[in-house]
């Protein structure tokens, strides 16, 4: 209960705050107008920056914790812990003993995440070869077409140029919408969290 | 009152089933190596809480209780199955339509339709396999959390399921790698990497144009990204935000690489942040292949000086408006913990905000949290091709989001546009080798102006300011070849005044000869500045600066070889990682005229007091030491060569792959479209 009062006045006084901060026209013409709106911009000011040192503490928590799970898996004999942890420890050795070198990232992290990347373009290619062994019907038919049009407009093959009208369209209409949509929806689940969270009707994290 | 929830029970019920949890399972994590603690005696309790009635709102539906009886799962985080288990009374018309359908079938004892809630049946059926050698699901091992949230299903749906003994079920078998049924996987994969490969083996398959050397007509906002940053001039800052991860690196490098080339041309500073840890490490990286690329030493980019890597953002949206709103802090510190020197005030100082991203969430927080905390400011945004839809329909919406420039080919396109308006810079790769040899210092930049629209007295000024430069600073192993070249230099500027730019005599560059003195010094050889401490150790403190191509008197070396002792000057002495320098032999005279043989005619070093924190457990102390100040005018002009040699591969790469991935998606599809209607005509007895 405590943490519910906490987290609502906590989010009642950074909405506020901002609020009102920002948009000192809402204070109406009262003297010191200016001043009055800076003040209350000020507890916004200060948790935004408790908020984002916290978070950055976490990160730390997170890595601690992270260790310790894979020490415990490592009593119980997983490998891939051991690797893990050895990973781990020779990564702060190396970046220690060279005075920060990262070639460890260029040379191992970037290359292994870029043909996880180029994995993907596999596996959305022959996933895409399937769609119609999954769903045979319109909806299949329309994804594999849109795809296709998509895909062959994008080349710059002189002989495919009548296809990018098509996909321009495509991209500008259907596509900016959903993506419209999408932002709209992201905009609206926000507030509705929220207003859920500052009424106590949501407690995230078990707070 | 007694139909509302009340919080405080329900709260005070997730916390006696957490203990529970807690107590019966075992010890975890961080507590495995802690001591038992005994257990605090009881605070007073507070007084119960309830949700108020609001007048005008109607009440909330009453939450489910716990489950009574509910075993808390091992994970101690039960709230999703705890919740579910208070509904299983729920009646059949509130259920969703799979689980109603589910529990309508349940009762009425058909047995289940193959492919109809496959996922869910597998799951409810689940334990009935597990002693089923050689199946799927027999190898899959539930926990116990698991069995209990099946368990609930079950209940939930209205009782417990039956596998049917014969119903002609075909589980799912696992595949094996060389069956025959993977075959049109194993030879889709082959042909995709094999024809996005052959562009890199032979030019004969290079297929498709490559971009355009400027931005189409209806490419305006690409057209304004550029333009945008060609206006920023030397006393301006970008604010350079790298947000993408390596996953990204082989689509954005390129791009990320012309746009900070573009910066750094114009000689304005970036100033490069993240809310990716990684990100920063990798633009570091970015800006020292920047500077490895510049032939000339002595024109070599300094970190904290000509571009700066502030500090890692955590905080995701929150980081960024805490960034937007206390920029002059943030700026402060750089990616290692050092004061960047910056006297910022505000995000208002800067000129452009660059974002350079991969992910579409990016652009909407930099949009939204960011954006509006500055007036008038362009937010260029370069994206992937998978954040350039979002980032297209931004930009169309709100006229302060400049772009969207995206994907390999407008990188290519970028890079040919800001060759075409500064060849000399960035020359051919062709000419690369050519430059280097003649480095800027014996070759004029420019016969014109040098940016297009730049005033005539600048670029002059610029080039009195580069040249003297070239003459007076180190890197003595270049000395006789230097003193060579100076000769077309001085013909070269047709206006030097005699302070600006000193013409070489005989007497101004000696020659180390065999009877002078030589010294044993290092050089410092690392593109960045490095550090110089006490002792020789990485932890101790750190008495200056040491820049690249600055010389130092070796005194000694610790035991391994690992560090050298130098000479600072006044006596004062430190120490310097050995793989960051090279030893060098010098004549005692290069040593001791400061670091060029002809500086009398310029400004001498002048130490500076620059402000440091070594952060060391309790100690905190703001220390000063001394640094060599950098010469007016010590750098020449920049170039900037680029190494495009697989870029153009890589768009042929792209089109080779793109054309099989479309063959292999519409071959795939008409096959398994025709396997699908023949099965119609003749379904399976």
């Amino acid at each position: 209960m405590v943490s519910a009062v906490v987290a609502f006045a906590v989010g009642v006084t950074v909405m506020l705050s901002l609020l009102l901060g920002d948009n000192p026209t809402l204070l109406g013409n009262m003297p010191g107008r200016d001043e009055l709106a800076r003040q209350i911009a000020l507890p916004a000011d200060v948790l935004l920056r408790l908020v984002v040192i916290l978070v950055a503490l976490s990160i730390v928590i997170g890595i601690a914790n992270l260790l310790f799970v894979h020490v415990s898996r490592l009593a119980k004999g997983k490998f891939y812990s051991a690797v893990l942890l050895a990973s781990f420890g020779f990564t702060i050795y190396w970046y220690v003993t060279r005075q920060g070198d990262t070639s460890l990232l260029e040379a191992v992290q970037l290359p292994i995440e870029s043909a996880l990347a180029a994995l993907l373009f596999l596996s959305l290619a022959l996933g895409g070869a399937r769609v119609l062994d999954k769903r045979r019907d319109i909806w299949g038919l329309l994804f594999v077409a849109v795809v296709v049009v998509v895909l062959l407009a994008s080349l710059p093959l002189a002989e495919l140029a009548p296809l990018r009208g098509w996909s321009d369209w495509l991209m500008r209409v259907p596509v900016s919408a959903g993506a419209r949509a999408m932002l709209l929806g992201i905009a609206l689940g926000m507030v509705v969290a929220g207003v859920r969270a500052l009424l106590g009707q949501d407690r995230a994290y078990r707070g | 009152m007694d139909e509302e929830f009340n919080w405080l029970e329900y709260s005070e019920s997730m916390e006696r089933a957490t203990a529970d949890a807690e107590d019966s399972a075992s010890r975890r994590g961080l507590r495995r190596f802690l001591p038992r603690l005994p257990k605090l005696p009881g605070l007073p309790r507070l007084p119960r809480f309830s949700r108020p009635s609001l007048p005008g709102l109607p009440s909330l539906p009453r939450l489910p209780r716990l489950r009574r009886g509910a075993q808390a799962s091992a994970s101690a985080q039960p709230l999703a199955s705890e919740l579910l288990g208070g509904q299983s009374n729920r009646p059949v018309e509130e259920l969703d339509d799979r689980l109603r359908a589910l529990r309508e079938r349940s009762n009425s004892g058909a047995p289940a339709p193959y492919q109809s809630l496959f996922d869910v049946d597998e799951a409810l059926v689940s334990p009935a396999f597990q002693g089923k050698p050689g199946g799927v699901i027999s190898a899959v091992a539930l926990s116990k959390a698991q069995q209990q949230q099946v368990e609930m299903l079950k209940d939930i749906v209205g009782g417990p399921l039956q596998a049917p003994a014969d119903d002609n079920r075909r589980l799912p078998r696992p595949t094996r790698l060389f069956s025959l049924s993977a075959l049109p996987r194993l030879l889709g994969t082959a042909l995709l990497i094999l024809t996005a490969s052959l562009p890199f083996v032979s030019s004969d398959f290079a297929e498709g144009e490559l971009p355009p050397a400027d931005f189409a007509e209806d490419r305006q906002g690409a057209a304004d990204f550029y333009n945008k940053i060609d206006k920023v001039g030397s006393a301006d800052y970008v604010l350079v935000a790298v947000e993408y991860g390596p996953a990204a690196a082989g689509e954005l490098d390129s791009l990320a690489e012309l746009l900070l080339r573009h910066i750094l041309i114009r000689r304005a500073k970036p100033l490069i942040v993240s809310s990716n840890p990684i990100a920063i490490v990798h633009a570091q990286n970015i800006m020292q292949g920047i500077n490895r690329s510049i032939p000339n030493v002595n024109a070599r980019l300094a970190s904290g000086e000509d571009y700066h890597l502030l500090r890692y953002l955590p905080g995701g949206a929150l980081g960024l408006r805490e960034l937007s709103e206390n920029f002059a802090d943030f700026a402060r510190v750089s990616s290692r913990g050092q004061l960047t020197g910056l006297e910022l005030k505000s995000l208002e100082d800067m000129a452009l905000i660059l974002l350079i991203t991969e992910s579409a969430d990016d652009l909407r927080n930099w949009a939204e949290q960011v954006l509006p905390e500055v007036a008038s400011m362009d937010l260029l945004a370069a994206t992937g091709y998978a954040a350039q839809p979002l980032a297209q329909a931004y930009a169309d919406s709100i006229p302060d989001i400049i772009g969207p420039v995206y994907g390999l080919r407008d990188a290519y396109t970028y890079g040919e546009k800001l060759r075409a308006n500064f060849k000399p810079l960035l020359p051919a790769d062709s000419d690369r080798q050519a430059d280097v040899e003649l480095a800027p210092i014996s070759e004029p930049p420019v016969s014109g102006p040098l940016f297009s629209g730049e005033p005539e007295a600048e670029v002059e000024r610029e080039r009195a300011t580069a040249l003297p430069a070239a003459t007076a600073t180190h890197a003595p192993t270049a000395t006789p070849a230097m003193t060579a070249t100076l000769q077309p230099t001085s013909t070269d500027t047709p206006t030097p005044t005699a302070t600006d730019t000193p013409a070489p005599t005989a007497t101004d560059t000696p020659a180390p000869t065999a009877t002078e003195e030589t010294l044993l010094a290092v050089e410092v050889v690392s593109t960045q500045r490095v550090n110089i401490r006490r002792r020789p150790t990485t932890v101790d403190d750190v008495l200056g600066l040491g820049n690249p191509g600055d010389l130092y008197e070796v005194l000694g070396t610790n035991g391994d070889g690992s560090w050298y002792q130098i000479a600072l000057g006044d006596g004062l002495e430190g120490w310097v990682a050995a793989f960051l320098v090279e030893e060098r032999e010098i004549s005692a005279n290069q040593l001791a005229g400061g670091e060029e043989p002809d500086s009398a005619s310029l400004p001498r070093e002048r130490a500076v007091m620059r402000l440091d924190f070594t952060l060391r457990l309790g100690k905190n102390q703001p220390r000063y030491y001394q640094a060599p100040a950098p010469l007016p005018g010590a750098r020449p002009e920049l170039a900037l060569p680029r190494d495009r040699s697989q870029e153009i591969p890589r768009l042929h790469a792209m089109t080779m792959g793109t054309v099989m991935a479309v063959l292999v998606i519409v071959i795939g599809n008409l096959f398994y479209a025709v396997r699908g209607l023949l099965r119609r005509r003749s379904p399976r007895v």
